[in-house]
């Protein structure tokens, strides 16, 4: 008899998530979120698609309501062009005059999809539907047959952790290729940064997740799984997004004054929680969006203030992860089932 | 007795578990137990609710954590969990995933517990037919009964063809045939050289088929021997371990202490 090693037991727990999820339905929600928006996607039709601007050159444009718009000929003397045409969505059934061009519609909608669809709507409703994955396999009258296997208890932990993740990622991969193969066939616009959405939609999934697996461990509780990891990520949103709008207030007015103990707890609380609210600006980033749309915040100024880095902020809530899946696996291995 | 011929040791092992958030406090379920289950041997744990009967295959299997003292298993320490590989278990509440069918689960757990592929696909035919349960293995658990899910639990403890059997109420649910089939395993494993720990309340099980046994009362050893030293010893020579167990159960004080 061999014990078996690391990788093989994780890979028959990734496998069993895959048939839990199954069993459960929630591979079947997931598919018809992923179809639906797929079916949006090849719905839309875009008139007017010629670029506003060769490429290299200054894309310089008139809205379509703009006063110097309505007289062609002094637009073409001034050497800008006049943004013209729709996008149509369902089939046609809405007409929506485009702000600027093709590819920033499909940008727009991407954008759309990406930020709102599966990075928030998406993100919370798949932590509700796989919250109740570890309590069940948690149960003592399961998990007692399993910790009698000669695997460690953190690779029986890692390797259900590892399979959430995988599902996960199967249909970002799902959601997100089916959303731009629609969008590119329907509108010739192939945005390959699109694409950077799935793995910041994992690692953003990935680190929720690793709190509702510390409250599985813990509680062993579906129910506490479902609404702790909701409102953790509440309170990591309202920290992130709160920590920005103190420091770029604190820019705007240095006159002001703020409470010490106000600052250095929102401080605090940003660089040790998870940044939901920076995902959300990586992902503005990865897509490009900045050419075509605003930002919540300014966040070059926050750059350039040397409160804002991209990096150190996915480090951080990296970090945070790890650290929960550390004391969720010490939790686990002290725990008597 | 020599090491290799010890399949579990416990070496004043105490067992307190916590109970109740305020005011917090401690169970003691096991009371410095001192027991040697020899190599080789059907052993019977038998002793009245709350003993610490079913927390003592616990600690033997890693499942809890002792408070106190040291527990081997087949001659390492229990933190050793390569031993694992070697070991079937059977609790009385079994709960298996139940989008799994028969033949799934055992893949699944047959893997688990270290048996390559090939010698996995033989064990599965052969467990299967051995409890009875070929012509259903493709269906889904959900739709078996209790019976049948202990004969799949025995299935399952018995992929990795152990070194240790540690049977934890296994009859719970079962009928005739599946009881005598029990039987049969133990017997065959017995003749094998193989150990077998069973845990019942099953007086005539016990009886039938261990040839030691250990009387737990109040987390503590009340007896432990052989069965033909109980059963004589006793009550000149008598075979009815009910009436024997009569008096030790309703004892307020530890039997006897006797390792053997």
């Amino acid at each position: 008899m061999n014990t078996p090693n690391w990788t093989t037991t994780v890979a028959w727990l990734v496998r069993d998530t895959f048939r839990q999820s199954l069993a459960s339905g929630v591979c079947w929600l997931l598919l018809a979120t992923s179809a639906i928006s797929t079916l949006v996607c090849l719905s839309v039709t875009v008139e007017g698609q010629s670029p506003l601007a060769a490429p290299g050159e200054n894309p310089e444009f008139l809205p379509r309501g703009d006063r110097d718009a309505a007289d062609p000929k002094y637009a073409a003397k001034e050497g800008v062009a006049i943004v013209s045409g729709n996008v149509k969505l369902g089939f046609g059934s809405i007409s929506v005059p485009l702000a600027r061009d093709a590819k920033s519609a499909v940008c727009n909608l991407e954008l759309l999809f990406a930020g709102g669809v599966a990075d928030t709507l998406g993100l919370l409703l798949t932590l509700v539907w796989t919250a109740g994955f570890l309590p069940q396999f948690l149960d003592r009258r399961h998990i007692s047959v399993l910790l009698t296997k000669p695997a460690p208890r953190w690779c029986l932990l890692a390797g259900k952790y590892i399979g959430v993740l995988s599902f996960v990622l199967v249909h970002a991969l799902l959601f997100v290729g089916g959303t731009w193969l629609a969008l590119g066939l329907k509108t010739g616009v192939w945005y390959l940064s699109y694409w950077w959405c799935v793995p910041l939609l994992v690692l953003h999934f990935a680190i929720f997740f690793g709190f509702s697996l510390l409250l599985a461990v813990t509680t062993r509780s579906t129910v506490v799984c479902v609404f702790g990891s909701i409102l953790f990520w509440f309170v990591c949103w309202g920290m992130n997004f709160g920590r920005h709008t103190l420091v770029l207030s604190q820019q705007l007015a240095p006159d002001a004054t703020f409470s010490s103990s106000l600052t250095w707890l929102a401080e605090a609380g940003y660089w040790i929680l998870p940044k939901p609210a920076d995902f959300s600006f990586l992902l503005f980033d990865a897509l490009d969006a900045q050419g075509y749309f605003r930002q919540q915040f300014d966040l070059q100024a926050l750059r350039d203030a040397g409160f804002f880095s991209l990096e150190l902020s996915v480090l951080t809530s990296l970090a945070f992860t790890a650290y929960l899946f550390a004391a969720s696996a010490r939790q686990f291995a002290q725990t008597d089932y | 007795m020599a090491t290799d011929q010890i399949a579990a040791e416990f070496q004043q092992v105490w067992k307190i578990y916590p109970c109740g958030l305020w005011p917090r406090r401690s169970v003691q379920a096991l009371r410095g137990v001192n027991l040697t289950i020899p190599t080789g041997s059907i052993y019977g744990l038998i002793g009245p609710n709350r003993a610490g009967k079913t927390t003592l295959m616990k600690l033997l299997l890693s499942i809890v954590h002792p408070s106190r003292g040291m527990v081997k298993r087949l001659g390492a320490p229990v933190t050793d969990r390569s031993t694992l590989a070697q070991i079937g278990y059977v609790h009385d509440s079994q709960a298996f995933p139940t989008y799994l069918t028969a033949r799934s689960l055992l893949e699944y757990y047959g893997a688990l517990s270290g048996v390559c592929s090939v010698a996995r696909r033989l064990a599965i035919a052969a467990r299967l037919d051995e409890v009875g349960l070929s012509d259903r293995s493709s269906e889904p658990i959900a739709t078996y009964s209790k019976g049948m899910l202990q004969r799949l639990a025995l299935a399952q403890a018995l992929i990795n063809d152990p070194e240790l059997l540690v049977l934890d109420e296994p009859a719970e649910g079962m009928d005739l045939l599946a009881r005598q089939l029990l039987h049969d395993v133990l017997t065959e494993r017995h003749q094998q050289g193989r150990t077998a720990i069973l845990v019942s309340h099953s007086l005539a099980d016990i009886q039938r088929v261990c040839d030691h046994v250990a009387v737990l009362k109040y987390g503590e050893v009340a007896f432990a021997g052989r069965m033909d030293e109980l059963l004589g010893r006793e009550h000149n020579g008598s075979a009815d371990l009910e009436e024997i167990l009569k008096p030790i159960y309703a004892s307020t004080e530890p039997y006897m202490n006797t390792a053997p």
